[in-house]
């Protein structure tokens, strides 16, 4: 299991880098997250709301209400010009910490 | 037997009492819930089952409510981070603004200095009633229940456009003014009391804002 902090903090790069690829909603952004972490990466259902609800007050994705196949009613989040450059900041940050530990680790 | 519908209307319940509101966000989460149920079924999960993971997975009505607050909290900090903004433009550009209107008309309507000085005194005023306000708040009482504090906002908001009905109505029909005369209360009636009242809401809104902030200085997350 990754730790709480760990999870708390890796949520907004990885909602960012999920819609980056398509728009989604909140069910799928999760089943996402634990199938590609082999269920390593697992969030409390209800707490992706409120972090996403937060992003879309940042400006940074968006949402509209929409169907799915089977009739069931949804709501869709996608990215925003500044969730795309927050996301870069995030991919930028996040590669320098692997990169000094994964240098640390080989010396 | 279990009831699926009577066991979501139940945590519906559950959620409101515990301040989720409708219809979002609780319509998003009984959407999960019910995607969620679905999905369990479709794995071989009997209803019950299915709905009882699902409510545990999505986590107590007060820890996602305590989420949620802090979002609508970073939220109308900054909507009041920009309403402040806005007030510190108004109390410094209107007089300004006025004032140098005043300067500069003085002499077409025949403004003796005296005229002149009260009219800005009174622009003055404006500008010091409003930030007396706003840095001293400490002195004004703090009030936490925002109802009380939109109820005070409004009952002087009310009175202002009532005095001013009052004023170019009744009062100024009945003296003589010069324009220069004119001019004088006019600002003094007009700005005065708007003033006064950015003034009070600034350092009320001030005093409540500040007393939120401090007991959570460990839970900004964002």
């Amino acid at each position: 299991m990754i730790r709480k902090e760990l999870v708390a903090a890796s949520a907004e790069p990885l909602i960012l880098s999920l819609l980056a690829k398509d728009e989604s909603y909140g069910y799928a952004i999760i089943q996402e997250v634990k199938a590609r972490s082999d269920g390593k990466l697992e969030w409390t259902d209800g707490m992706l709301y409120p972090v996403l609800h937060r992003m879309e007050h940042r400006g940074l994705i968006k949402s509209r209400w929409g169907e799915s196949e089977t009739g069931r009613k949804r709501k869709y989040y996608s990215l925003k010009k500044d969730g795309k450059t927050a996301m870069a900041t995030h991919h930028e940050q996040w590669s320098l910490v692997h990169s000094v530990l994964a240098g640390l680790r080989k010396e | 037997m279990f009831d699926l519908e009577q066991s979501i209307a139940d945590w519906r319940r559950q959620m409101l009492a515990a301040g989720i509101k409708t219809p979002v966000p609780l319509e998003e989460l009984e959407i999960h819930l019910r995607e969620d149920i679905a999905q369990q079924m479709k794995t071989g999960s009997n209803q019950q089952d299915a709905f009882t993971s699902a409510v545990q997975k999505l986590g107590s009505a007060h820890t996602v409510q305590t989420e949620f607050m802090k979002v609508d909290k970073t939220h109308s900090a900054l909507k009041w981070k920009l309403m402040e903004i806005g007030l510190t433009l108004a109390t410094i550009l209107v007089p300004l603004l006025f004032g140098g209107i005043v300067l500069k008309r003085a002499s077409f309507i025949d403004m003796t200095v005296a005229e002149e000085l009260s009219s800005l005194a009174a622009l003055a005023a404006f500008s010091l009633l409003a930030w007396s306000g706003r840095l001293g708040h400490r002195l004004l009482p703090v009030i936490q229940n925002k109802r009380i504090r939109d109820a005070i906002r409004f009952s002087c908001c009310v009175p202002l456009p009532l005095w001013w009905i009052v004023f170019l109505n009744f009062i100024v029909p009945r003296h003589d003014f010069t324009m220069g005369e004119f001019l004088v209360a006019f600002t003094w009636a007009f700005f005065t009391p708007v003033g006064a009242c950015i003034g009070l809401n600034w350092g009320i809104e001030t005093a409540a804002r500040k007393e939120i902030e401090r007991p959570d200085v460990s839970a900004s997350q964002s």
